[in-house]
């Protein structure tokens, strides 16, 4: 046993990397004066006893795997957060959401707990020796909670699987929670539990569990494919056909729509745009790649290992669960192949993207579906979603057909639930409770990979301020236009703003705050080529991400009914039979094709414009077609500008071919 | 998947043709592509989901004058073409084109066709191509002389595929067709070109002709010994059998070769009497074999054996002499060439051998006037001309073997040629394939992504194989139904504005071609820089559509839209008030049957709403649409604003809310006087015609009388003592939280209402039918108001609200400018205010 004294570390990094260094030879640690400081022992994957003598502040013994954490007096929020295995053991009190986002091990707080605790937890089991406050088990997907004094109310509130025993009063139960006798096993397995850990109690426990009513929609949406875009109150009659279905299915089932994909209908967007100067000398005969540099690197602001671009796109966050995992498998090794990054979205990283990805970013959604510390520790940047731009203001949507038993595991959810994500994280209730969580996240990995942030498009002129000096490396911003895959029609077509207005509220945000241009805009939703991350490179993002048209490339037929999860393609479904009509090798090489032609568009282009580098295009660059998009650009409006580039006259006779 | 680039990616100059590429809603879909002939595949399998068999069969027989063949015996290149072919198994494309066929073919025909033209055509041959150049040609209006050598149409199809194939009504069936479609072809059958009629009598009679002569000449296999009497080739064999001939085969029967008429030959032979065992005899592996895999697949399940890798090299007696092969470097035409394998001789003992290596055209005539190159007329693939400017050639006859719709190809490519000769086009625009649409809907299906491939029902020999009965039938109308359903309809628009069907196509191009295809990369750049139309164009009215939310994120704490409640509570009514427990109100059913008000009624009260209406439709919360008299029973009353400025409001029965009913028009007057006369709230009818809906119904409302009324109120500072009522236009409930969001205390549906239950729109009023039962009528009204009352509340918590009524302008921004002037809401993104 060594002791830290962490009055001696000024930061919390450094205390950690000794702790962390301790784990690597096995070598258990106390720590004296730990003056309640946030994330102690975070990060932590070796199987040492860290005794901390004293109280400990948010996240103590966060994010760790196989390490037990004693913790002689109080602890602040978000005790053992998320750990793996190993146990927290609290001799006082816990502040809220003690056990967060359990996957396994053990937490035990001596004295009382505050709210929420094991919120969305998955497994292992929180023990309180005192008394819970209000809504113990919030949101759990499983794992037991133990609580030997009274709870407070709405217990179990909007709980999915798992058990919640309670040796003193319930005030009240929460929604779609309910009271059941206790099984076999039940008392035998918490003695057990309690001897353990030395706690003394007499009497029974109330158990309560999921009731089971809310975990499906109550009807069937009828399948229906989408009706063509052009069906809207512009062209065609106000009550047109596709509004007459729609009035009729609600009348059928009671609630929204879902579907996959993004907004349907037009919004202003990058095709309202040219380019100012004529680009048209792109001749076949030029290379276009010679001479451009596509190089881009994110994520650098804080002296983390940068993501490092051979061209600004990204493959965007698109979850195994949403996707099948060939689908994953084939984006990934499509990143590598064009030295771009893929990313994990929610529900987890598989082996297999890993070894075939080369940058990999890992995203944690409030579910934290998937989440962990070892894989954060092998990723190449973090993410955190805050929303999405086809659903900004919810959490992420998998429809019953897709949680299979394999995807339940990897997320740690029960199988065949109607899963709807939460809405917000447990432990980022406003932007100074982020500025922690990052802190905690950035412990994790040491600081040593980009932290970023997505948001889907809203008050983004707000929003991006406060994503600057909450210190993000890089924020990923999601337009109107995003695509999911499965969301409330109503959300998709009506909550968030379109991706141009996105980008140039951001700047324009940055700019009033002087911001330096160390934290890198991304921006997605509706990019479908290189014209289109040219166009956006110019109005102020440093790099684009790809979702959709990879998908497309990769054989992605747009029928819209991801949600469904019978793909006939093998793309947006989790039923084998349908995976395997899905070619990994073949569509892997499509997908890399076509970010070549990205590549080979965005050269071109800049060559075209008299630029050596992509960066250089700038707004001064660029007209706009339509009032709508001068007025959100500020452009100048030239609607009758016409981008073209000639092809060379030996091209006339590139006929469509028949193969 | 067929790796192709569609024709929006092309930068052919589109000849004068029946074409819809230009349509940008449109991309011809891959299967269509691989058709030599353009079939619109998609039209037709949309229209058998929908029973509509006529228009399927137009859309199949507009291009292809051999519709009942082809659903049988076509190669169907359009099938490996298929996107689902990747996927579980193509669609059988083919057979649903027989199964519409054996629908109605046999009494259709496309409208008949008048001669127009003094001009006449010639056509010597009446195979596929023929008769197709001949079908366009009479479409044109000019009259065309068919001479045809046998003594009947068809060709090939005649005299080269067996009945078990293709029967012989059935060849007949689409001769009927073309010529009753075209009465201006005139057939000449038992006239050969140089016996009966000579090609200087032909260009004497006529301005153009065309030589679609056949190739009807097997060809040798050019090794020793097969002038034996036991070798016989392929078209020659079934040329006798399909005249009538069986005769009795030897035990063992080799067949030589790997196409389709090896395949013919050897099921013929198979069936006929006296034989026990046939063996094809092919020199490549099964990879290398142009067969088609179905007539393959029939051929090997009839229990002939195919033997591979085997090359003749004599004919001995009683046997053929053989070598093993294996497969070699790929020729030019990316086939790999077979190597004999030294020292691997061996004898095939056989009683017959059927050369089926290929055939050949030959005819003395041309031969003469030095028409002919060798095993075909002589002629120019890009004008399809020979040597003789007014002499035209197509088909087997011209261009070598090919299987009937590529020889159909060749008809429909050389009367184009043709028609331009004969107009005296002496340079026209290159021929291509046109593509058009029937632009048929997608079909909604639930099982369109689940159904496997239906399989047709395969008989093979059948019990008595001598008699040749066909070998398979088609689909069942249900069977059909389910096949068709399967289509991915690559040709249909999507319901995306962003990834419409052209960018969806350009995104596939751009994922089938490597940096180093400059050309290609340049010409999908210069189609990705085209530019979309503006779709907010001038003439562009503003909608609720228009409008967007903004979502809490991290300057705003997130509301969970799933779980956590939002309170709808909407009374209204600033002195004396109504309550509404959803911010929802019905109107527009003051006419309708009696179940439609017993159902809203139940609705309406089981979700604490009001009704808006001049009568009462049940025991509800009513508003009251003053008609000259209130109404004891109503809750509220509310006067239409006109009325009451003229005449004023008589408060007779005390205590309950009074509003006015105020349109664009009239809504600063009527605020004026509300005010003034303590009314409780105002309704504002974007639409201009309540109580009815037919003015709700004719079109979009005028969303700008929330933004008139509010901006009124505010200038008066008097905003809190009045309340808005919107109605108008009102689709979902979303349309009705944004109505909120600009200063609506509560919103009235009343088309939707109507629809939810099914309701026809006829002349401009809903008409409702009685095809639902009363439970179904009281489900689906209260499913309505809950998902409306849902969507507005989850709008609400997107935006961070947990009550409908803290919805506000500063909430929503426009996507145009029209909706940005109307609503008085800033663009999104813009730093101007409007």
């Amino acid at each position: 046993m060594v002791t830290i004294d962490l009055s001696q570390f000024s930061n919390i990094t450094e205390a950690n990397e000794k702790i962390r260094e301790y784990g690597r030879d096995n070598q258990s640690v106390e720590i004296i004066n730990p003056d309640a400081r946030h994330n102690i022992g975070v990060g932590l994957v070796d199987p040492i006893t860290v005794k901390i003598k004293g109280s400990a502040g948010y996240f103590c013994g966060g994010l760790t795997d196989g390490a037990h954490f004693e913790i002689e007096n109080n602890v602040g929020w978000a005790a053992g957060d998320n750990i793996y295995t190993g146990t927290v053991v609290v001799g006082g009190n816990a502040g809220a959401i003690a056990g967060v986002g359990l996957r396994g091990g053990e937490v035990v707080i001596r004295g009382n707990m505050g709210s929420r605790a094991g919120q969305i937890m998955k497994e292992g089991t929180l023990c309180c020796g005192g008394n819970a406050a209000f809504m113990a088990g919030y949101m759990m997907y499983g794992g037991r909670i133990i609580i030997l004094g009274d709870a407070a109310e709405k217990v179990g509130q909007d709980m999915s699987a798992g058990e919640i025993f309670v040796g003193g009063q319930i005030e009240n139960l929460g929604n779609d929670a309910e009271i059941v006798d206790l099984a076999p096993g039940d008392l035998d397995s918490i003695k057990e539990f309690l001897h353990r850990y030395d706690l003394k109690f007499e009497g029974t426990f109330t158990k309560v569990v999921n009731a089971g009513k809310k975990l499906r929609y109550k009807s069937q949406e009828p399948r229906h494919r989408p009706q063509p875009f052009f069906i809207h109150s512009k062209s065609s009659s106000y009550w047109n056909a596709k509004v007459q279905e729609d009035i009729w299915i609600k009348g059928e089932v009671g609630r929204y729509r879902i579907r996959g994909y993004g907004a349907s209908k037009p919004v202003p967007h990058l095709n309202d745009i040219a380019f100012a100067k004529s680009i048209s000398h792109v001749k076949a005969s030029s290379s276009a790649l010679d001479g451009v540099n596509l190089r881009t690197q994110i994520g650098g602001r804080y002296g983390a290992k940068p993501l490092d671009l051979s061209m600004p796109v990204m493959i965007a966050p698109m979850s195994f669960g949403a996707l099948s995992r060939s689908v994953k498998i084939a984006l990934a090794r499509a990143s590598r192949l064009s030295g771009i990054s893929e990313n994990t979205g929610e529900g987890g990283m598989l082996d297999e993207q890993r070894e075939e990805a080369d940058q990999l970013i890992f995203q944690m959604l409030s579910g934290r579906l998937g989440w962990n510390v070892k894989d954060m520790q092998r990723a190449d940047a973090i993410e955190i979603y805050i929303s999405q731009g086809a659903k900004p203001g919810l959490g992420g949507q998998l429809m019953a057909k897709k949680v299979t038993p394999e995807l339940a595991a990897i997320r740690g959810i029960p199988v065949g639930i109607d899963l709807r994500s939460p809405s917000r994280h447990p432990d980022v209730l406003g932007a100074d409770d982020l500025v922690i969580k990052m802190d905690e996240l950035r412990e994790a990995v040491a600081h040593k990979v980009p932290l970023g942030i997505k948001m889907g498009a809203g008050r983004v002129k707000d929003d991006i301020k406060i994503a600057y000096k909450d210190g993000f490396d890089f924020v990923e911003l999601d337009g109107l236009q995003g695509s999911t895959g499965a969301a409330s029609t109503e959300v998709l077509e009506n909550v968030g703003i379109p991706t141009i207005s996105a980008i140039q509220e951001a700047v324009d945000g940055l700019r009033e705050i002087n911001a330096a241009d160390d934290m890198h805009l991304v921006l997605m939703g509706g990019i479908k080529d290189g014209v289109d991350a040219v166009k956006m490179l110019a109005l102020g993002a440093h790099c684009v991400s790809v979702g959709t048209a990879a998908i497309i490339a990769g054989g992605c037929i747009a029928c819209m009914q991801c949600h469904v999860g019978s793909c006939p393609v093998g793309i947006a479904t989790q039923d084998k039979e349908h995976e395997a009509r899905y070619d990994i090798d073949r569509q892997a090489n499509n997908m890399h094709r076509f970010f070549e032609s990205m590549r080979w568009q965005m050269a071109a282009i800049t060559k075209a414009l008299g630029y050596d580098d992509v960066h250089k295009v700038s707004r001064e660059d660029l007209v706009a077609l339509t009032p709508e998009a001068a007025d959100i650009t500020g452009l100048p409006y030239a609607p009758q500008h016409q981008d073209h580039v000639h092809p060379d006259d030996d091209l006339s006779t590139l006929s469509r071919k028949a193969g | 998947m067929t790796d192709f680039l569609n024709p929006h990616l092309s930068v052919t100059a589109t000849p004068d043709l029946d074409d819809d590429t230009k349509d940008i809603h449109y991309v011809p879909a891959p299967c269509q592509v691989a058709c030599p002939i353009g079939t619109d595949a998609p039209s037709y399998i949309g229209y058998i989901w929908e029973g509509e068999y006529e228009k399927a069969l137009e859309a199949i027989n507009a291009t292809n004058p051999m519709s009942a063949i082809c659903g049988r015996v076509c190669d169907a290149p359009c099938e490996p073409a298929c996107r689902r072919a990747d996927s579980d198994s193509a669609i059988a494309i083919r057979n649903l084109k027989r199964f519409v066929l054996e629908e109605l073919g046999p009494g259709f025909h496309l409208p008949p066709v008048k001669v127009t033209r003094q001009k006449t055509v010639a056509v010597v041959g009446g195979g596929p191509a023929g008769v197709t150049a001949a079908h366009d040609l009479a479409e044109a209006g000019y009259e065309v002389h068919i001479y045809e050598a046998s003594d009947r149409l068809g060709g090939m199809c005649v005299w080269g595929i067996p009945r078990f194939r293709l029967p012989e009504g059935v060849i007949q069936q689409d001769i009927d067709r073309v010529l009753n479609h075209c009465p201006g072809i005139k057939v000449q059958l038992n006239t050969a070109l140089g016996e009966q009629i000579s090609l200087d009598e032909l260009k004497q009679k006529h301005d153009a002709v065309l030589l679609s002569i056949g190739a009807f000449v097997g060809k040798t296999m050019g090794i020793p010994g097969e002038a034996a009497p036991y070798v016989e080739d392929g078209v020659g064999f079934l040329r006798r059998i399909n005249a009538g001939e069986r005769p009795a085969m030897p035990k063992t029967v080799l067949v030589v070769g790997g196409g389709d008429v090896a395949m013919d030959a050897c099921r013929v032979a198979k069936r006929l009497p006296g034989v026990e065992q046939v063996k094809v005899v092919y020199r490549r592996d099964a990879e290398g074999m142009p067969a088609r895999k179905e007539e393959l697949q029939g051929a090997i399940e009839e229990g002939i054996e195919i033997v591979y890798n085997t090359q003749p090299v004599e004919v001995v007696d009683g046997a053929l002499r053989c070598v093993r092969t294996e497969m070699g470097e790929a020729d030019e035409d990316g086939r790999r060439r077979p190597v004999s394998v030294a020292g691997s001789e061996h004898d095939l003992e056989c009683g017959l051998v059927i050369a089926a290596v290929g055939q050949k055209a030959e005819c003395q005539e041309l031969e003469e006037k030095g028409l002919m190159d060798w095993d075909r007329v002589r002629a120019d693939f890009n004008g399809m001309v020979t040597a003789d400017p007014m002499v035209f050639a197509a088909g087997d006859g011209g261009f070598g073997g090919s299987t009937i719709v590529e020889a159909m190809g060749h008809g429909h490519r050389a009367a184009y040629y043709m028609k331009a000769y004969l107009e005296g086009n002496q340079n026209p625009l290159a021929y291509r394939t046109p593509y058009r649409t029937r632009r048929v809907p997608v079909c909604n299906d639930p099982m369109w992504e689940i159904n496997p491939r239906v399989h047709q029902n395969f008989h093979g020999l059948g019990k008595k194989p001598a008699e040749f009965a066909e070998i398979e039938s088609t689909y069942s109308r249900e069977e059909a139904v389910a096949e068709a359903a399967r289509c991915f309809r690559c040709d249909a628009e999507t319901g995306s504005a962003d990834y419409t069907v052209t960018s969806r196509e350009s995104i596939f191009a751009m994922s089938r071609i490597t940096p180093q295809q400059k050309a290609e990369q340049i010409q999908i750049l210069d189609t990705r820089l085209e530019h979309r139309e503006n779709p907010f164009g001038e003439d562009h009215q503003a909608t609720l559509d228009d409008l967007v939310f903004l979502p809490a994120n991290l300057s705003r704490l997130v509301i969970d839209p799933y779980r956590e409640g939002c309170k709808t509570r909407s009374d209204i009514g600033a002195i004396h008030s109504m309550e509404l427990d959803i911010p929802f109100i019905v109107t527009g059913l003051d006419h309708a049957p009696d179940e439609v008000h017993s159902a809203y009624a139940k609705s309406i009260r089981q979700a604490g709403a009001a009704y808006l209406g001049t009568h009462p439709i049940g025991d509800t919360r009513w508003i009251q649409v003053f008609d000259g008299e209130e109404n004891g029973e109503a809750d509220a009353v509310a006067f239409l604003a006109d009325d009451a400025i003229a005449h004023g409001i008589h408060r007779i029965l005390a205590k309950r809310p009074r509003g006015l009913i105020a349109n664009t028009g009239n809504v600063e007057k009527a605020i004026e006087f509300g005010l003034e006369e303590e009314l409780d709230f105002l309704i504002l009818d974007g639409t201009n015609g309540l109580p009815g809906l037919s003015a709700e119904l004719a079109g979009p409302p005028d969303i700008s009388i929330l933004h008139k009324a509010v901006t009124k109120l505010r200038q008066l500072n008097r905003e809190e003592e009045i309340d808005l009522v919107y109605f108008g236009g009102l689709r979902t409930g979303t349309d009705g939280a944004k109505a909120m969001a600009l200063g609506a205390r509560a919103v009235i549906i009343g088309a939707s209402a109507a629809l939810a239950l099914g309701a026809d729109i006829s002349q401009g009023e809903p008409v409702f039918s009685s095809d639902l039962s009363s439970q179904d009528r009281e489900e689906r009204s209260a499913n309505l108001l809950q998902a409306f009352n849902a969507e507005s509340s989850m709008m609400a918590r997107c935006t961070g609200k947990t009550n409908v009524q803290n919805m506000e302008p500063e909430d929503l921004r426009a996507i145009t400018l029209t909706a940005s002037q109307a609503a008085g809401v800033p663009m999104a993104g813009s730093l101007n205010q409007h």
